[in-house]
């Protein structure tokens, strides 16, 4: 009965850990999305619609960390991990179409490459996703092996 | 295992920030760059061609040099005839700094009369296609493009010969004053001279007179063109050939029917 209880003040002890490094995480990503979003009006003025764009990415995307750090030492934080890198690859996808951003205000017609950035993003996105399978692989790997005596 | 995945983890986080921090600081640097157009100024050439000249000054105060800045203006008519085509390209844009420099085009009016000589005599309303392109930290292309549009006032626009004036010379010949007046609506001063021939309704040639043209922007001219014409040749009906040789254009026989 002692043990029980000692065990579930472990567990409980566990997962206030992981509820607090999940929500420290959380703040963090948004305080620095806070600190370059002050960055953004001046882009925001020009492309309407960037903004929001930015704050769905920043929140889904917090989401998913703060999911994937709630369940570490599980098979579902590289679920949530790859759901992450997934996620960006078809935000970028999606948001930048082809990557040539074109804008009219003013009679003015504005386009943007950013077709390079896209290509960088792409890859960089890839390899997140590499890593979170890598990541589940070696976790499964470490659950199948027998404990070392 | 562990340490490439932690490699891999490390370097895609590098990668992120560098990325995010480079693209949002050089996002933010365009507001810092700002681009100014002075009065155009407009001149003739040696080669008889109009000259526009715009001074543009571009003071790059970003966090970024910017490269390949070019300015693309092309003119043209209603019916897309282009009328003429200038760039000009400043390769490279260090940050902190401020160039001035000279976009120019030149607008050859004998061409422009080849295509229609409606540009002499009517004002018309012509297109401009502005393009101005460059690279943002040398990596990010950025185009604007706007279109604008410019009256052309016509040079010669509401040009009349007004009624023969015949004035008795000697037992042979008699003066033959013609009134020619114009308004100048082109946005060039005009210089020159005005040949009239006259012939008869025999197409015989009668005669010749010139006067010089003076005729600022913006200003009517008119003038009185004496001839010496032979008495017998002289018809009721007939017409002038008029020549107009200008600092800007040459532009001849425009015929002209009289009686």
């Amino acid at each position: 009965m002692a043990e029980m209880k000692k065990d579930f003040k472990k567990r409980l002890q566990e997962i206030t850990f992981k509820a607090l490094k999940a929500a420290i995480k959380g703040v963090l990503l948004y305080g620095i999305y806070f600190v370059l979003s002050m960055f953004l009006p001046p882009v925001s003025e020009m492309i309407p619609g960037f903004q929001q764009v930015i704050e769905i990415f920043v929140m889904v995307y917090i989401i998913l960390a703060t999911f994937a750090e709630l369940t570490s030492d599980t098979i579902f934080q590289y679920f949530f991990n790859t759901a992450k890198a997934l996620f960006v690859i078809l935000y970028v996808i999606f948001s930048f179409k082809s990557g040539v951003i074109g804008v009219t205000f003013q009679n003015v017609n504005l386009i943007i490459d950013l077709r390079s950035f896209l290509v960088i993003a792409m890859l960089l996105s890839l390899l997140g996703l590499a890593k979170s399978m890598l990541q589940a692989i070696n976790f499964l790997n470490a659950k199948a092996e027998p404990p070392r005596t | 295992m562990k340490i490439p995945i932690r490699m891999i983890g490390t370097a895609t986080t590098f990668l992120w920030i560098f990325l995010i921090v480079f693209f949002v600081s050089a996002a933010y640097s365009i507001k810092d760059i700002s681009f100014d157009l002075g009065e155009p100024k407009i001149d003739t050439t040696s080669c008889n061609r109009i000259l526009f000249s715009l001074p543009v000054t571009i003071d790059n105060k970003g966090y970024y040099s910017l490269s390949y800045f070019n300015i693309t203006t092309e003119i043209s008519d209603n019916e897309n005839f282009m009328i003429a085509q200038g760039s000009t390209l400043i390769p490279t844009i260090e940050k902190g700094r401020e160039i001035t420099t000279s976009h120019n085009m030149t607008i050859d009016v004998n061409d422009l009369l080849q295509e229609s000589q409606d540009y002499l005599f009517n004002d018309t309303e012509l297109e401009i296609h502005q393009i101005v392109s460059m690279k943002i930290a040398q990596v990010i292309p950025v185009q604007a493009s706007t279109n604008l549009s410019m009256l052309w006032g016509a040079p010669l626009y509401n040009l009349m010969l007004g009624e023969i004036e015949y004035v008795a010379y000697n037992t042979t010949h008699t003066k033959a004053i013609v009134a020619i007046g114009f308004e100048n609506h082109a946005f060039f001063d005009l210089t020159g001279s005005i040949q009239i021939r006259m012939y008869n309704s025999t197409n015989a040639f009668l005669g010749e007179g010139q006067t010089t043209i003076e005729a600022p922007q913006n200003a009517p001219y008119q003038r009185r063109v004496e001839l010496n014409v032979p008495i017998a040749g002289i018809s009721e009906n007939g017409y002038f050939k008029v020549y107009f040789l200008t600092s800007v254009f040459n532009f001849g026989p425009l015929v002209v029917p009289y009686g």
